[in-house]
Formats: structure tokens, C-alpha cells, sequence
């Protein structure tokens, strides 16, 4: 069997594994156990000297080949490329998620990335001849919380089957999976708009998961030059769960989306050990076209596309094959079924294997398992301390804080999770210090958020350097950034101040909960000046600019339909430049320059005018 | 440190290790012994208490025993294959005093009737003053034929669907088949995973009741071993169950008032009338002693050997997938058609040169019975013809099958066939145990069977011992004398009166305790009978 490893080869070695923190959020939200990935992506320490050669370059080749060989054809852009007219696309996908647990499937084995090859490797793991499986309960808890956050109905019994073929890096000659009786079943999944999907799908889209099935990891391969394979066994018998959709999708976005979406739910429910983009996730596509007026009601034949590994190969994918079974219809040829292959970055997919040479797997029951049972208390205490969904926890920033629904989506996408975990950290910090003083307006959370997405950002030039962890620290502890903030949001220091005050947190210049003395220290408490200094500072301004005044009189007159709120800001600009800055408030000073323009200078220029007259 | 010896040269692989030494009467039961001095380290590591109750064990060579022992199966792919670990069994058994003196020949993975299918050429076996070499009945035939000529005082077989009960009748000695769960599997190279069980051979049922009920190895949970039953199933089980509190004393034991179900269905014409007198002398003797003899029938019967010869290749040819020259065996280097590559298909000639003939054809069995079209027909329907194998036993035992739930243990009369008399309004007799042949015949010429060229043939001398087998339930095959019958074959046999033919008893599920004891007490009677 032909099958395409390197790719996903590359991003498993080159990618950490996930600390085995608390599944369970103490928070109100679900986020704090999401991958860790950001704590311990290194790679390999100096004690694990083996470093097999390995070919990550390789992708980048097979991308460049692909391009070559389709002759730089303008590509259309994804977003116009959704609908054939005439045709209709049916895809269902199966995801493969390695579950995140301590021990492998069926052997007290430990599981683990990049240590010494061959390291974690029980008697079964090497099916060797006389040793047994041992089921390891702890891999349930993840499978049910998968399948929980996919909708699924746990099934009180299942079974494990065997299914068979030849491949080098499954020893026993067979893999260990659930095909006839699976642990979840009937799911689903709710697509949103904001969660990608085409135009086409409207603003929402059910999606059908037919099940959800326990399955084993098999061994890892290093090519090595010369057609030499090397086999790393830690991986063989590790927890997979495979989520088969229904045939539900009709537009390659989406599928993408579904894809995207299966990965956000599997995180943060602590269900996965690794995104889709370091290889912990994989996608089988199923592809099938057919004229919109066919009135048979049966899909067309249908092709797979197996492992695909990244959310825009599967987008890419499903658009090419389409096309390419909608040119093969319409030249009147006949779709056949069969396995392809796509290398990421090209155009088409390429021809791995036909049914006739498509393996019957020759699924048994094992006859050395017995039934896993799963108790229903054990489902419903799952299903109580599994945390918000992250569906549910975009509903609370939208709706009761008033986040814009890209600023929510970035917060609860950034670091894998913890930057939302790090904003509720500093509002909580925040709010025990406003007390009963908090606004009710909300307007301290608005303010919470966007600090901790744009102010945070500005910082660094990528995110990871803020060494944002799981629970939510980073290089500016939450507690002082909520001390800044809380300063802010009581006017006792300038915007400007804060971001210093920001950038000084950030450098350690400031020690750990040091901020409101520093800035004690400093002087640069926010004491502002009085109006009477504010209209002076107008006063002086305005002077030399009368012809600027001209235009606000020619607003008041009628002659210009736009308050000239630019202008404002100019003198407001030169207000800020003329006075002490640091005592400034420019909304203070805007408000003051706004009265003396009206009461003082227009009524004067309009006396001069008159006089000229 | 362990030595192999005495291979003969017919069927010899290629890739079979050289004759180091002549075997005694060349039965060519045993592929590895394992040296005196060897065996002296074994006696000086056990404590005293151990010591006195120490005795020779040979092991099948399908269950590990630890390097520098070979585990080879019989099997070209295994010839040098050493574990890393060593069975439960062998464990448990060293701890009650076992002192291992080899691995012995049987059928390639534990698959035929004789002994014939190995690596390392055919067991045989030569009973009686004729010197005609006999079958010695597979696939556990080299662990008989060890017990047999005393090269030791118990055996270990593995018993699939009567491979360890054919080759005590064939050899004259005592083989007994546990219930399905009770002796732990972990080490047992598996054929069949769902009908192997560990079985043990002695020369009188006696050692292998003080070994598996007496020392209790039958109380023993193996974590290792996922079909091993948990702690509290066994004492669930022995609940309902006599033997396995207080050791009985031995007089205690009678014979009176228990009853034997005579399965009518076992009365084939392929029978030999010789073991049909057997068996009725048998069933004379125990009504002499008090018991009753109840004729009972068990329907499925008739279906239950191509059941197992659909279920048990579909799991052989599932646990035989990683024998594929990569890891065991040779593969042949520069040959094309060991390609992975696009049309080649990079393990089926390693496959094809390693396996031997009768495990090549149960794979290719089990192939088919598995394979998309034909798994509803065949391993579907066969799976569930064994549900209805053991609703049978079920329905004429006594005792309740405890692994079963009481929904499914109800039986409506009208299901019954008409041949089936009635004890009274509510059904037809339960009895304890039931009586019947272990095989249709005598122990084959070893000749006839080697020449014998329809596979179907082989497969006819499982029909008796492979319905306990689908059922899980404990069974023992104790030596009954064969009394030379009338004309011609009396003359041609010679020492006819030293023949012996295999009686088999069948109990309960977990009813291994009381079922050794009322083998004991009838081998006992049984054999006093052929001195007298």
C-alpha cells in the first residue's frame, strides 16, 4: 500500500507533546487545558542525540514539481470557487486525532514524542508471538469527551475489530479499531458563518457525524537515503480516535471549516494532543459529483483523498478533484472509484491505487477483547465538567461583552487557547480591584479584551514570543497588566503612560506587581490641569490659527454640511503639543477647545467680519 | 544452553537446524531438550517445599518459554525464534515444582490432527509389540507422546478444538481441556484465540487434577491475559460448583446416582465398531457403579465441525498476519517480486515459502470466510450455529452455564427433536457429565495419514472434541481398552488387547473440578478392568 507519510513525518518530529495538565477548566471557560504545544515545542534535547535524517524539504518540492507541472495556470481565488453550475459536490470526511493520554490503547506503554526511538515499547506493541492486549481505560476519557463535543450518543457497549492489512509499520499485521460497533455515534456538528464556511451554506449548517471510533496508532517511518526505512515504535498501539462525517457537505469551504471546527472542539475539551498543522490531526476526504437536475437521488461514484494535512489541502483538494470529475463527466467518461493522493500546494489530485487494488480488510471482531462498557455516570460527569464549548463561549464574548465577533474569534484562536485564558485571567484581576466600582456598562471588559489582543500584540513580532503558557501567564503577568488597566479605566494615567508602563512590564523593568509604585516613582500619576490652564492652552493655540476658525463659522452658518472634526483634532494636536502633556487628558482638551471655539472665537471672527462689512 | 535433537529427515524444511543427536525410537517428539545440567540449575533454584513436589514438565513449543529456550512452533518463519518472556503458565507451574526438560514437536501453530505438519518433520508414535508406527495424533502430539514413553510426568498442550484430547486417545493417556478462561493464554502463541485453551497430559488424570484444582492454579486471574477470568468471575462461577473448597477425600468420591448424557448424535457410522463396544462397556461399567446413563441429544452437532473449521481459520489467518518475512523469517533479497512497489506486492512470496502446507491452507480458508462476500454466509452464520452449539450443552446439563444470562438459558420444548425422551412434563433428563469417544477411531498408521491427500479426511477426527471447544467447556479424554473384536481385524492387529481408544467426558462450564475427580474415579476403574 501506497501511502504518504514524509509530510505528516516532518511536522510530528519537528513538533513537541502536550503536557498532561488537569482536563477539566476550573474557570468558567474550557480553555485552560488546550494544547500545550507553545510550552514544549523544542526540539530535541541535547540527551536525545539521535536525529535521524529526515526530509521537511521534501513538501516544499513535491509544491514546486506540482506548480511546475500544471504550466502557472491562473489560479481562481477559493472564495469564487465554491459552486460548478450545472453540478452539485457531495464530500464527507473522516479525521484521525491522536487522543491525549498518558498510555497507549491497548499496553501500559507510555506514550511520547521525540524521545529515543523504541523506548516505549510494551511486548503487544510488537505483536510478538504469545502477548496480549490490555485495554487502558484512561483512553476513554478523551475518546468520550471527543465525542461528547461532537454530539455523538455514547454507546453503552462497544467492540474492537481487526483490521487487516500489510504494512511495515503495523507489526501485528492488522490494526486494532472499532468498524462494527463504535464507542459514539449520530453527532453533530453546527457550522457558523464565522467559522469559515462558503457563502453558499448561509449563515449556519448542520453537519452529521455518523461515529466516532477508538482506533490504534501505527509505527513511524524515517526514510533515510537509499530506499532505507527506519522504524520508530513508540508510536504503534497510541490512541487515535476517527471521526467519519455524513456526506453532508456541499461546498469545499466548508469542508475545510468542518475540519478546522473538528480540531477546535477535540482542543478544548483537552480531547487531542496536536493540531492539524503539527500532525496530530489528519483528514480522508470522500469527493463525489453529480448534475444538479439528476433526479436518481444516488450520489455519484465517489474518490477518496487520503491524509491530507492541513486545512487549505483539504480545501485545495476537494476543488481540484471536483473539477477534475466534473471534466471527466462532461468529456462523457466515468468516474472510478478509487484512492488518490494530493501534495500540498498543487493543483491535481494524482491516482494512488483502484478498487481492484483496493484491500479487503477482512474485519473480525477480536477475539481477545471484550466489550468496552462505558457507564452512564461516567458520561454525564464528563459531559458536567467538560467546560464551555467553544461555540457557546463566542456567544458570551459577542453578546454579553460586546466583542466584535473577529476580535472574539482572534482571542479564543490565539496562542491554542490561552490567550483567552490569559484575558479572563486579567479580568478577574481586573474586577477584584474595581470591587463594587466596576462599570455596568461593561465598558472595563471592552477594554480588558482589547489591551489583551492589540496592546499585547504590538509588543512582539510573533505571538509565541510573549511564552504565553496553557493557563494564561505570559511575559506581562496578568496582574499587572489588570493593575494598568485598572489605572486606565479610573483616569489615573494617560493612554500614553500605560503603554510605556506596558513596554517597561514587558522589558522586567518593572518588577512582578510593581506597577502602581513605579509609576508613584516615576511621577506619572495623571493629575490633570484645571480648566481654566486647559482654556489657556486653547487660547494660545488658537491665536495663530484663525483662519482654521473660519471653517467651524462657516458649519455654523450652513456653508459646510460636516462638522470639521479634523480640524478640532489639529488644534487639539497642537494643544497637546503646546501644553504638558503628561497632565493631559485629550478628551478634556478637545471638550474645553469645543466650548472656547464656540462661545469665544466664532462669536469673535463674526464680529470681525461684521466690522469689515 | 538447550539442545536440539533428533530430527528425521521426512518433511524436513531446508531452513530446519541439523540432527544433533539420535533420538530414542526416533519419535521426533521434541524440537529443543533442554540439557541435565540445565535441568539440575532449575531443581537447585526451588525451595524446599517446592522440591517435594517437584516433577518433569515438556512444554508444547507453541508457548514461550524465556531464552535460551526456542519458541518455534513447528514453524519455518520461528526455527530460531527465542521470547523475551515466558508464559503465565510455565510460571505457575515452576512454582509448583515443575522442572523443564523440553519443547515438543507438534502441528505447524498448533493446526492438525497428527503431528505431521512441523517444521521439523512428523511425530510418531509405536504402541504394542507390531513396532507399526502410529499417529500420534495432533497438534499437541509431541507433549503425548513425551508423557507416554515417561519422558515426563506432565505435559503441556494447547487444545483448540481437540488438540490435546486427540493425541492422549491416540497415545493412551490422559488429556484434559479447561474451561475456556481459567489457565492464562498470555504466552501461548494463539491459533485461534477464542477457542485456545492451555491443556495439561498426564500419564493418570491424578497429577493434572492436583496441579490445576489441588494447587489451585484454576483460582489463578492472569491480568496479562484480557480472556483470563477477573477473581470475582471464578468465585461466581466455583459458587455453584463441588471440588473446589475443601479437598475431598479421595474415598469420598462416588460414582453413584451421577449421570451421563450418551449423545446420540455422536453414534456416526464413521465410528469404529471397536471404540463403539468401548463405549458401551464404558457406559456398563458406570451404571454398575450406581450412575445413571441417559441418552441426550445434542442437535448442532452435525454442524459443529464446519463451524470450527470456518471460525478457527478466520482467527488463524488474522494472528498469522505478522509472519511476513520482515520481522520472522528470511526474506529473499533482489527479487522483484518482493517489491512494494506499484503491482508488487512485498510480502506474499516471504508468506508463501514460510508457511507450511496446512497453515497455508487455513489462511487461504480463513481468507475467504472473511472476506466482504462471503463473511455474512460463513463467519456470520458460523458464529451464530456456535451460539446454538452451546444452547445445546446448556439445555442437557444440570448445572447452569454461569457466563450465560438467564434470558438465554430458557428452552422451549417444541425445539426439541422428536428422538428426545421425556423425563416428565418439564423436558427430558439434565445430566452431569457427558460420555462419549474422544475420536472415531484408533490411532491412524502414521503411513496411511501421511499419504493422505484430502485434508477434509484429517479434519473428520476433530468431529468429537470440537463441540466442547466452541463452547468453552472443560473436557477430558482418559485411555478406555479396546477389546479386540471379532474376525480379521483381531487377527491383524496382533496385540489388539493392548489397544486403547480415548473416552471422553464433557461437563459444565467451571465444573473442572468435579469432572476430574469423576475421570479419575472411572480411569481408575477403567484401567483396573484391563488388568483383571
Amino acid at each position: 500500500m501506497a501511502r504518504i507519510r514524509t509530510v505528516e513525518l516532518g511536522r510530528y518530529l519537528l513538533n513537541g507533546k502536550l503536557g498532561r495538565q488537569g482536563c477539566l477548566c476550573a474557570r468558567r471557560a474550557s480553555f485552560a487545558g488546550m494544547s500545550a504545544i507553545g510550552q514544549t515545542r523544542h526540539f530535541a534535547s541535547p540527551a536525545q542525540q539521535f536525529e535521524p535524517p529526515i526530509h521537511p524539504r521534501k513538501q516544499a518540492k513535491d509544491q514546486a514539481k506540482a506548480l511546475k507541472a500544471s504550466g502557472k495556470k491562473q489560479k481562481k481565488k477559493n472564495t469564487d470557487n465554491q459552486t460548478v453550475p450545472g453540478w452539485e459536490l457531495t464530500v464527507g470526511i473522516e479525521i484521525h486525532a491522536q487522543l491525549n493520554t498518558p498510555r497507549k490503547l491497548f499496553s501500559p506503554a507510555a506514550t511520547s514524542f521525540n524521545d529515543t526511538p523504541n523506548s516505549h515499547v510494551a511486548l503487544f506493541d510488537v505483536a510478538l508471538p504469545g502477548s496480549q492486549p490490555a485495554f487502558q481505560p484512561d483512553a476513554l476519557i478523551p475518546a468520550v469527551r471527543a465525542a461528547l463535543a461532537l454530539g455523538c450518543d455514547i454507546q453503552h457497549v462497544s467492540r474492537f475489530d481487526r483490521k487487516h492489512y500489510f504494512h511495515w509499520d503495523q507489526p501485528a499485521g492488522y490494526q486494532i479499531t472499532q468498524f462494527y460497533e463504535p464507542f459514539a455515534k449520530d453527532g453533530h456538528i453546527v457550522l457558523r458563518a464565522r467559522d469559515g464556511i462558503a457563502a453558499e451554506d448561509g449563515d449556519s449548517i448542520k453537519i452529521g457525524i455518523k461515529q466516532v471510533q477508538m482506533e490504534q496508532d501505527t509505527a513511524k517511518t524515517m526514510a533515510l537515503p537509499g530506499e532505507v526505512q527506519w522504524l520508530d515504535f513508540n508510536r504503534v498501539g497510541v490512541p487515535l480516535i476517527e471521526v467519519i462525517t455524513l456526506p453532508q457537505m456541499h461546498h469545499p469551504a466548508t469542508a475545510a471549516a468542518l475540519v478546522r471546527k473538528v480540531q477546535m472542539l477535540l482542543n478544548s475539551v483537552d480531547a487531542c494532543v496536536s493540531g492539524m498543522e503539527a500532525g496530530g490531526l489528519r483528514a480522508d476526504v470522500n469527493v463525489s459529483v453529480r448534475r444538479t437536475d439528476d433526479t436518481s437521488g444516488e450520489l455519484g461514484t465517489r474518490t477518496e483523498i487520503k491524509n491530507l494535512s492541513s486545512f487549505k489541502a483539504v480545501e485545495d483538494a476537494i476543488i481540484a478533484e471536483r473539477d477534475r470529475q466534473i471534466a471527466l463527466l462532461e468529456a462523457g467518461g466515468v468516474v472510478a472509484g478509487e484512492t488518490r493522493g494530493w501534495s500540498l500546494g498543487g493543483t491535481e489530485t494524482r491516482r494512488l491505487r483502484g478498487k481492484e487494488g483496493e484491500v479487503d480488510y477482512r474485519y473480525m471482531p477480536d477475539p481477545d477483547l471484550g466489550p468496552v462498557v462505558i457507564d452512564e455516570q461516567l458520561v454525564s460527569h464528563l459531559a458536567t465538567s467538560m467546560g464551555m464549548l467553544p461555540d457557546a463561549e463566542m456567544d458570551q464574548l459577542i453578546s454579553e461583552y460586546g466583542l466584535s465577533t473577529k476580535d472574539a474569534l482572534s482571542l479564543v484562536q490565539l496562542d491554542d487557547g490561552a490567550r483567552i485564558q490569559y484575558f479572563y485571567n486579567v479580568l478577574d484581576e481586573l474586577e477584584l480591584r474595581l470591587g463594587a466600582d466596576k462599570s455596568s456598562d461593561q465598558s472595563h471588559v471592552l477594554l480588558a479584551a482589547n489591551w489583551c489582543l492589540h496592546e499585547l500584540g504590538k509588543l512582539t513580532e510573533v505571538s509565541s514570543d510573549l511564552e504565553m503558557t496553557p493557563s494564561g501567564e505570559c511575559k506581562v503577568g496578568s496582574a499587572d497588566l489588570a493593575a494598568i488597566l485598572h489605572h486606565i479605566h479610573r483616569r489615573q494615567i494617560t493612554a500614553k503612560v500605560a503603554k510605556d508602563l506596558l513596554w517597561s512590564v514587558f522589558r522586567g523593568e518593572i518588577e512582578h506587581r510593581g506597577v502602581s509604585e513605579a509609576i508613584e516613582a516615576q511621577g506619572m500619576w495623571f493629575q490633570e490641569l484645571a480648566e481654566e490652564e486647559y482654556a489657556a492652552i486653547a487660547d494660545s493655540v488658537v491665536q495663530g490659527e484663525m483662519k482654521v476658525v473660519g471653517e467651524f463659522l462657516r458649519f455654523k452658518t450652513g456653508k459646510t454640511k460636516a462638522y470639521p472634526q479634523g480640524k478640532l483634532m489639529f488644534l487639539v494636536g497642537r494643544m497637546l503639543q503646546a501644553g504638558p502633556e503628561q497632565k493631559m487628558d485629550p478628551a478634556s482638551a478637545e471638550r474645553v477647545l469645543r466650548v472656547r471655539i464656540e462661545e469665544v472665537y466664532i462669536p469673535a471672527l463674526e464680529a470681525m467680519q461684521a466690522a469689515e462689512e | 544452553m538447550l539442545a536440539r535433537t533428533g530430527l528425521r529427515g521426512l518433511g524436513l524444511r531446508q531452513n530446519a537446524p541439523p540432527i544433533q543427536q539420535q533420538q530414542r525410537r526416533l519419535l521426533n517428539h521434541f524440537i529443543s531438550k533442554v540439557p541435565v545440567e540445565a535441568q539440575q540449575q532449575q531443581q537447585q533454584q526451588q525451595d524446599g517445599s517446592v522440591a517435594a513436589r517437584r516433577f518433569t514438565l515438556a512444554v508444547k513449543d507453541n508457548i514461550a518459554t524465556a531464552s535460551p529456550s526456542t519458541t518455534t512452533c513447528a514453524s519455518p518463519f520461528l526455527t530460531t525464534y527465542q521470547s523475551p518472556f515466558e508464559a503465565t503458565i510455565i510460571t505457575q507451574l515452576r512454582a509448583r515444582g515443575a522442572v523443564l526438560v523440553g519443547k515438543t514437536n507438534l502441528d505447524e501453530f498448533g493446526m492438525g490432527c497428527h503431528s505431521i505438519h512441523s517444521a521439523f518433520g512428523p511425530v510418531s508414535h509405536n504402541r504394542g509389540s507390531d513396532g507399526v508406527e502410529r499417529s500420534a495424533g495432533g497438534s499437541s502430539g509431541g507433549s503425548a507422546v513425551a508423557v507416554a514413553e515417561g519422558d515426563a510426568d506432565v505435559a503441556l498442550g494447547t487444545d483448540t478444538g481437540g488438540s490435546v484430547r486427540l493425541p492422549a486417545a491416540y497415545t493412551g493417556v490422559v488429556g484434559f481441556k479447561p474451561s475456556y478462561g481459567m489457565l492464562s493464554r498470555h504466552g501461548v502463541v494463539p491459533y485461534a484465540n477464542s477457542l485456545d485453551t492451555v491443556g495439561l497430559l498426564a500419564r493418570e488424570v491424578g497429577p493434572i487434577k492436583d496441579l490445576v484444582i489441588g494447587d489451585g492454579l484454576w483460582a489463578e486471574h492472569d491480568p496479562k491475559d484480557p480472556t483470563s477470568l477477573s477473581a470475582a468471575a471464578r468465585r461466581r462461577c466455583a459458587k455453584d460448583r463441588e471440588g473446589y473448597g475443601v479437598p475431598q477425600q479421595e474415598e469420598a468420591l462416588s460414582l453413584n446416582g451421577i449421570r451421563f448424557g450418551i449423545p446420540l448424535e455422536y453414534n456416526i457410522e464413521e465410528l469404529d465398531p471397536r471404540i463403539r463396544d468401548a463405549w458401551a462397556a464404558a457406559a456398563k461399567l458406570l451404571q454398575g457403579l450406581g450412575a445413571r446413563i441417559v441418552p441426550v441429544s445434542l442437535p448442532s452437532t452435525r454442524q459443529a465441525l464446519s463451524t470450527y473449521y470456518v471460525i478457527a481459520p478466520a482467527e488463524a489467518l488474522s494472528n498469522l498476519a505478522k509472519y511476513d518475512g520482515i520481522r520472522y523469517g528470511s526474506r529473499r533479497e533482489g527479487s522483484t517480486e518482493d517489491s512494494d512497489g506499484d503491482g508488487g506486492v512485498l510480502y506474499a512470496a516471504n508468506r508463501g515459502r514460510g508457511f507450511g502446507e496446512e497453515v497455508k491452507r487455513r489462511i487461504l480458508l480463513g481468507s475467504y470466510t472473511l472476506s466482504s462476500e462471503a463473511m455474512d454466509n460463513y463467519f456470520l452464520k458460523a458464529q451464530a450455529v456456535r451460539r446454538l452449539v452451546r444452547r445445546d450443552f446448556d439445555r442437557v446439563f444440570r448445572l447452569e452455564n454461569p457466563l450465560v444470562h438467564e434470558a438465554e438459558l430458557s428452552f422451549d420444548l417444541s425445539d426439541l427433536p422428536d428422538s428426545v425422551a421425556m423425563e416428565n412434563k418439564f423436558g427430558p433428563t439434565e445430566v452431569d457429565f457427558l460420555l462419549c469417544p474422544t475420536a472415531p477411531t484408533l490411532a491412524p498408521r502414521l503411513e496411511d495419514v501421511l499419504s493422505q491427500t484430502s485434508a477434509v479426511d484429517a479434519y473428520m477426527n476433530d468431529v468429537f472434541t470440537v463441540p466442547a471447544s466452541l463452547a468453552g467447556l472443560p473436557a477430558i479424554s482418559i485411555p478406555m481398552p479396546v477389546v479386540a473384536s471379532s474376525g480379521a481385524a483381531a487377527a491383524a492387529a496382533g496385540g489388539a488387547e493392548e489397544d486403547t481408544a480415548g473416552l471422553q467426558l464433557i461437563g459444565q462450564l467451571w465444573d473442572d473440578a468435579r469432572l476430574l475427580s469423576v475421570a479419575d474415579a472411572l480411569s481408575k476403574r477403567l484401567s483396573g478392568g484391563r488388568r483383571s
